[in-house]
């Protein structure tokens, strides 16, 4: 499993190769120079040797900590997922069981959902705004890096502030009740304050309702997310658009203004010469940015435990909030080898997800390059 | 059919592509600043004459709409920032009353006293936890640029047999989910009765993946013929690394101490996993906890979120170039 994981991201032939050849032209520039330092009585054989034990001294505690938190935990999470521990008593093997159960538990299959939900709206409105935001940034007027900044500033705070402020905003008497009522108001319509962070009601039951039909919450797999799942997107996309929007606009930055001049003299419009020159050319940080948000939204763990815990009925339950619970026994005892089972099933979804986008958004792209 | 290029390649690729772009991005520089000469030069030909008509009317009405754009998009983002700073100043009955109000009727200012006299017995008091935050974070952040610029060193500059493959394999690990570890992770601290102590978050959080990468691509930015004179000097690699190229490449250290000090001012999970007694509470854990325990007290829940939020602001506005610059440069925010 692990093997397969990493085996996917080995660089491919033709990087290496190229890599190498860049490699031996900086290697025959040291020769010269070392032919140089060879007066100082030193055989090349000495040199190399204490070139290359400098090299290990400098980067042993890098390798010491991959060694230890990265390989070692690795294999240790394997060996956790195999067994039944509760990690005061002796671990006892379990073979796969524990993967069996991930897949008929089905609080899990319910996270998996509502976290497979969160990735696409998060995932598409964000790097749609941040591109939008990037598009509108990367006119230089005076002053225009203050406004990067001005616009950047709120994603650097923590996730445990923005989900107090959004939950003090999302209170059945705070501003946002306020504010839809306001707008609502010039419109004549009556708006009944909802609990925002309390409200099961999935979307596809709030649409069936507007026909007269009922979908009741024992099919969570057809109530779609939640009003409460919805907000915390909603709070997810602000903060995190401002980040890629980032990326983007440095992306922006280095597509030559003359490309712009010559399409607007053959008369192209603002819009053709966004949906032919930009978008086409930042393609390649559109991927990064889509398959970075996809590893972060499939991994959100901060916002649920600090604002729902799962709930209300289970509608924000995710995986990371599962594997939380079962490795410190928040609820019941500590099950460590389900939860490591839970986090390796996570992780196979992830880099399968992030490699169809590869393919996907990579796909047509090759005649840019 | 032609491979696709994974993930790592596409890393490598990006960063010799950032390092090729900041030369093209100088060059514009320099001819911005040229036709900026021209555009003085012609000011001054036409002063006195029709200085008026040299920059139409629709020209400042289109900079005037950008500023309103600009200026809507930044109010809007930081409404609930603003909201939540007069919010700290009203009374407890005020702040969830209906309709609320964006100004609080009486400016309570005790509000910032009272959360920083907070007192939940067993040394959990709010300076321990505002001391615990900053302790671990500048702890961490240090210890990264020290360690991951020793090895983005060795990467850039030193040839040793398995380079390659350590580099490959440290790009690989970059893409490895974090949940994969939490298990494990949270089973040997317990073990190794590590719970409860600053070690569970300075022994993994000393060096990481993601520094060495953005440090190495930054080296190997940097000319080569200052360190050649000194080996040819006879200066040991060490002194080499510690009084050349450190010094050379003072902002992408800053940048990685500054990414690495916000994550860990930020951070949430591990400090709720592994420091559990209320003395070793950082900022983040405290403020969840209190907000959980003490539902009613919404006005002190925001002057906490305040004291956690406003001491990055302010990092942030003093050193935004280099953050800026290290999130668009590697593409990746922790």
């Amino acid at each position: 499993m692990t093997e397969e994981d990493t085996g996917g991201h080995k660089a491919p032939p033709v990087s290496s190769m190229k890599m190498v050849s860049k490699t031996v032209s900086n290697e025959q520039m040291k020769q010269n120079n070392e032919n140089k330092i060879l007066t100082k009585n030193r055989s090349l054989s000495q040199m190399k040797k204490r070139e290359e034990l400098a090299a290990y001294l400098f980067l042993s505690p890098y390798l010491i900590s991959a060694l230890v938190f990265t390989i070692g935990l690795l294999a240790f999470a394997f060996y956790i997922s195999l067994n039944r521990w509760n990690i005061f008593t002796l671990p006892k093997f379990a073979g796969f069981t524990n993967y069996i159960k991930t897949f008929k538990s089905p609080d899990f299959l319910r996270s998996l959902l509502n976290v497979f939900w969160y990735s696409l709206v998060v995932v598409s409105f964000q790097t749609a705004i941040a591109i939008l935001l990037a598009v509108i940034l990367n006119k230089p007027v005076p002053g225009s890096s203050l406004f990067r900044t001005l616009f950047y500033a709120p994603s650097v705070t923590s996730s445990v502030v923005i989900s107090m402020i959004f939950w003090w905003l999302y209170l059945k008497t705070g501003f946002l009740n306020l504010a839809i009522g306001k707008l609502l108001g010039v419109l004549h319509v009556a708006w009944k304050n909802i609990d925002w962070l309390n409200d099961p009601r999935g979307l596809f039951q709030l649409i069936a309702g507007l026909f007269g039909k009922k979908i009741p919450y024992s099919k969570w797999y057809f109530t779609g997310p939640s009003i409460t799942w919805m907000a915390i997107m909603f709070q997810a996309i602000y903060t995190t658009s401002p980040t890629f929007m980032i990326m983007f606009l440095a992306a922006l930055q280095n597509i030559p203004p003359s490309l712009y001049e010559s399409a607007s003299i053959d008369g192209a419009s603002p819009w053709k010469q966004f949906t032919r020159i930009t978008l086409p050319l930042l393609r390649p940080i559109i991927m990064m940015v889509v398959v970075l948000g996809t590893i972060g939204t499939l991994q959100l763990f901060d916002y649920v435990k600090i604002m729902t815990s799962g709930g209300p009925l289970g509608t924000t339950l995710v995986p990371v909030y599962l594997i939380y619970r079962e490795t410190l026994g928040t609820e019941g005892p500590i099950r460590a080898g389900y939860g490591a089972a839970m986090a390796f099933i996570l992780a196979a979804i992830i880099f399968i997800f992030t490699y169809l986008q590869r393919r996907f958004i990579e796909r047509g792209t090759e005649h840019y390059f | 059919m032609k491979e696709v290029p994974s993930i790592t390649f596409r890393f490598l690729q990006e960063g010799k592509k950032m390092n090729e772009d900041y030369a093209i991005k100088d060059t514009v520089k320099d001819s911005v600043k040229d036709s900026e000469k021209e555009d003085i030069i012609d000011a001054l030909k036409n002063d006195g004459e029709n200085p008026v008509n040299s920059k139409p009317f629709s020209f400042y009405f289109n900079l005037s709409i950008k500023y309103f754009i600009l200026s809507a998009i930044a109010i809007t983002l930081f409404f609930p920032f603003i909201l939540a700073f007069f919010g700290t100043f009203k009374s407890n009955a005020e702040i969830t009353l209906w309709p609320p109000k964006i100004l609080p009727s009486k400016w309570l200012w005790e509000n910032w006293l009272i959360t920083w006299k907070t007192d939940l017995g067993r040394g959990g008091t709010f300076p321990r936890w505002l001391f615990n935050t900053a302790f671990l974070s500048i702890i961490i952040a240090t210890l990264q640029v020290v360690f991951c610029s020793l090895a983005g060193y060795a990467f850039a500059r030193l040839r040793f047999r398995g380079k390659e493959i350590i580099f490959t394999f440290m790009i690989s690990s970059m893409m490895l989910p974090g949940v994969v570890t939490l298990v494990p992770k949270y089973v040997m601290m317990a073990k190794l009765k590590l719970i409860n102590t600053y070690w569970s978050l300075i022994l993994p959080g000393a060096v990481e993946a993601f520094g060495i990468f953005l440090l190495t691509q930054y080296f190997k930015s940097i000319p080569h013929e200052l360190e050649e004179a000194c080996m040819i000097d006879g200066a040991s690699y060490f002194r080499i690394y510690r009084t050349v190229v450190l010094p050379l490449s003072r902002p992408a250290l800053l940048t990685l101490y500054i990414l690495k000090f916000q994550a860990m001012w930020n951070n949430f999970l591990d400090p709720l996993l592994y420091l559990n007694r209320v003395n070793m509470w950082t900022l983040t854990v405290a403020l969840m906890t209190f907000q959980q325990q003490y539902k009613a007290q919404w006005n002190l829940t925001l002057v906490g979120a305040m004291f956690n939020a406003i001491p990055v602001l302010v990092i942030f506005f003093f050193f935004s170039r280099y953050y800026i610059e290290g999130v668009s440069y590697s593409g990746l925010k922790t």
